[in-house]
């Protein structure tokens, strides 16, 4: 883990670098979480379990144990591509282009959200907007515009804890700067040498009275994960 | 001398000649009625269609389907220099993309379909967007359809908010406002659909200039580039469908006339079985088989005659009400044919006269076929009675 000189003050932050030591905190080379997806719809909560495997940015697998209807899917990105395996049609099928784009299980989250595969640092150009307190910390507020068009949130604006370099909260906007998504980050815990957020709560500001609640219940990093998780092999019963 | 004997016996049975002069009136009055509505059916869907959304036919950008709304955004085009020296009561350029609307903060996936605002080509309630100036300005105005805004509780006036991708693929929303709720005779195009004007729908997806097809009216040749879709093709769905319903309809005619032909058919049967003393004497009067069997045919012939001259009698003026009134098919709509008001039927006189031929010739087979036994019938069994038994 890196050690750092934390700034005393906002002007002394260099924005870029601090997203950069936020990637370096929450990126690992691999990475296993075993997790529950409370999805909220406003009506009616379900929750679903389970297992993932994460190498890189690019390489990731989700194994569902729960509830029943959803028990056995399999999720494999690999890429830019996500494959999901169903053992209700027992067959894979391909989630490329726009279907990414759909609400995956009912959830406040995209598909692409889900496998978002890229660091921050690496997208987007940050610029500090101020600094604000956010559940009694004082955050450095960044500023996130997209490097290349194409990437689905042109902007975002993060608040950051520059004394330990973790995110608490985060705004996804649209290009016309409306509103889309807030992320808060909670539960940060030491694992190892990295503090990383147990619960992850998306909602979707489009909606109302709908939020997703991701919850690591254990997580583990740099282990060895088979090679046989990322391969289209293992979409089957 | 045959007609006369033959219309005296038709005359002579009294209610069961009237009986089956009815059924068959009343079968030929159904049959042409079922035709004529069944093509006021198909011209008024075909127009429907053709003056709303199918034109002369589209030239469209190479491999785009309506039916797969994940592809629309792959499949644009630049409309190309023959089309656009088209006058635009020839042209309607439309541009469809994929959005999702939030009425009440709640998600609908919708059609975002936008449309060149100085066509004509295209009947469409869009009169609201054209005030509105080609450039975005605080709010995107649009047009929804009277079905959609029931759907998704809207109405005129609402503010909404819009999400759709741009061409990069970048996420992008904004509040627009319902203008009008149009009163859209084709369902197709407007169950889940947002209309917009081309030239804003183009600006926020980035794609400046881009379509995903051109209505014509007519076709100009193969032009490069472009897939050209006919007016068959485009109507596919719908033609077969009617060519279903015609199939349906033809089962529906052969049983009515397994009915008339029953009738008249028993009717002769009985004739013969009463009436074999009378076929009796008139043979061994000296009367030749085949005239008797010309007679009791002749019989059928005028039932048939006096069955066409009844269903004029009652059909004509039943038929004129009706042009009148309609048949209310609105529930259509809910079943998106492209067809939401009263239906007229459409009278087409080669295919009633065909039809009412057609009848006329199975009632008159129909008459005959159990007759023609009397050629066979012994003159001194029949006079006793007991020829047929």
């Amino acid at each position: 883990m890196v050690t750092l000189v934390i700034p005393c003050n906002a002007e002394d932050i260099n924005a870029q670098k601090l997203l950069e030591q936020v990637d370096d905190n929450l990126w690992a080379n691999t990475k296993f979480i075993s997790g529950r997806l409370i999805i909220d719809n406003g009506r009616k909560v379900r929750t679903l379990t389970q297992d993932s495997w994460m190498e890189g940015v690019t390489r990731a697998y989700s194994h569902y144990k729960s509830p029943a209807r959803e028990k056995g899917t399999k999720m494999l990105k690999i890429g830019g591509k996500l494959w999901m395996y169903t053992p209700r049609t027992d067959r894979k099928i391909l989630i490329a282009g726009h279907l990414l784009r759909q609400s995956m299980m009912g959830s406040d989250l995209s598909y692409e959200d889900q496998m978002e595969d890229h660091k921050l640092s690496h997208s987007y150009s940050a610029t500090l907007e101020g600094s604000e307190e956010f559940s009694g910390t004082n955050c450095a507020v960044l500023h996130l515009v997209a490097r290349d068009k194409e990437t689905t949130y042109q902007t975002r604006k993060v608040w950051i804890n520059p004394e330990n370099q973790t995110v608490l909260k985060e705004e996804r906007f649209a290009k016309s700067g409306k509103l889309l998504k807030r992320i808060e980050f909670k539960d940060y815990e030491k694992i190892k040498t990295r503090l990383f957020p147990r619960t992850l709560v998306f909602r979707d500001m489009l909606k109302e009275n709908t939020q997703t609640t991701y919850k690591f219940d254990v997580i583990e990093f740099d282990i060895e994960i088979p090679a046989k998780y990322f391969s289209q092999s293992i979409l089957k019963r | 001398m045959n007609w006369g004997i033959a219309a005296k016996n038709f005359y002579r049975q009294g209610l069961r000649a009237f009986l089956n002069v009815l059924v068959a009136a009343l079968s030929i009055i159904a049959l042409v009625f079922m035709l004529s509505l069944l093509n006021g059916f198909q011209a008024q869907a075909t127009r429907n269609l053709v003056s709303t959304d199918v034109g002369g036919g589209h030239y469209r950008a190479p491999g785009f389907d309506i039916l797969t709304p994940t592809e629309w955004e792959d499949f644009t085009i630049s409309v190309s220099e023959a089309l656009k020296g088209l006058p635009d009561r020839d042209k309607a350029e439309v541009l469809i993309q994929q959005g999702q609307l939030y009425p009440n903060r709640r998600l609908y996936p919708v059609q975002l379909r936008g449309i060149a605002m100085d066509q004509s080509l295209l009947q469409l309630p869009l009169a609201g967007l054209k005030s509105f100036e080609n450039k975005i300005g605080e709010m995107i105005p649009v047009v929804v359809g009277v079905k959609m805004a029931r759907k998704a509780h809207l109405k005129k006036g609402d503010t909404v908010v819009l999400k759709w991708r741009d061409k990069g693929g970048a996420v992008d929303a904004r509040d627009v406002l319902i203008v009008d709720v149009g009163d859209i005779i084709n369902p197709r195009i407007d169950d889940g659909v947002v209309w917009l004007r081309l030239d804003h729908l183009q600006a926020m997806t980035d794609r400046e200039g881009e379509v995903s097809w051109v209505a014509v009216r007519k076709y100009l040749g193969s032009l490069e580039g472009f897939e050209f879709h006919g007016i068959e093709l485009l109507m596919a769905d719908l033609l077969a469908l009617l060519r279903q319903d015609r199939i349906n309809s033809k089962i529906l005619w052969g049983i009515l006339m397994v009915l008339v032909c029953t009738s008249v058919f028993n009717t002769q049967i009985l004739n013969i079985f009463k009436r074999q003393k009378e076929i009796g004497t008139l043979m061994a009067l000296g009367m030749e088989p085949q005239r008797v069997v010309r007679i009791f045919t002749l019989e059928g012939v005028l039932a048939a005659l006096w069955a066409l001259i009844i269903a004029v009698v009652l059909g004509v003026p039943f038929f004129i009400w009706f042009q009148g009134v309609g048949f209310d098919v609105s529930h259509l709509s809910e079943a998106s044919f492209p067809i939401r008001e009263t239906i007229y039927p459409d009278y087409q006189l080669r295919e009633i006269l065909v039809s009412v031929f057609i009848v006329l010739a199975l009632i008159i087979v129909s008459a005959w076929l159990p007759v023609k036994k009397i050629t066979r019938l012994d003159p001194t069994l029949a006079l006793r009675g007991r020829a047929i038994t």
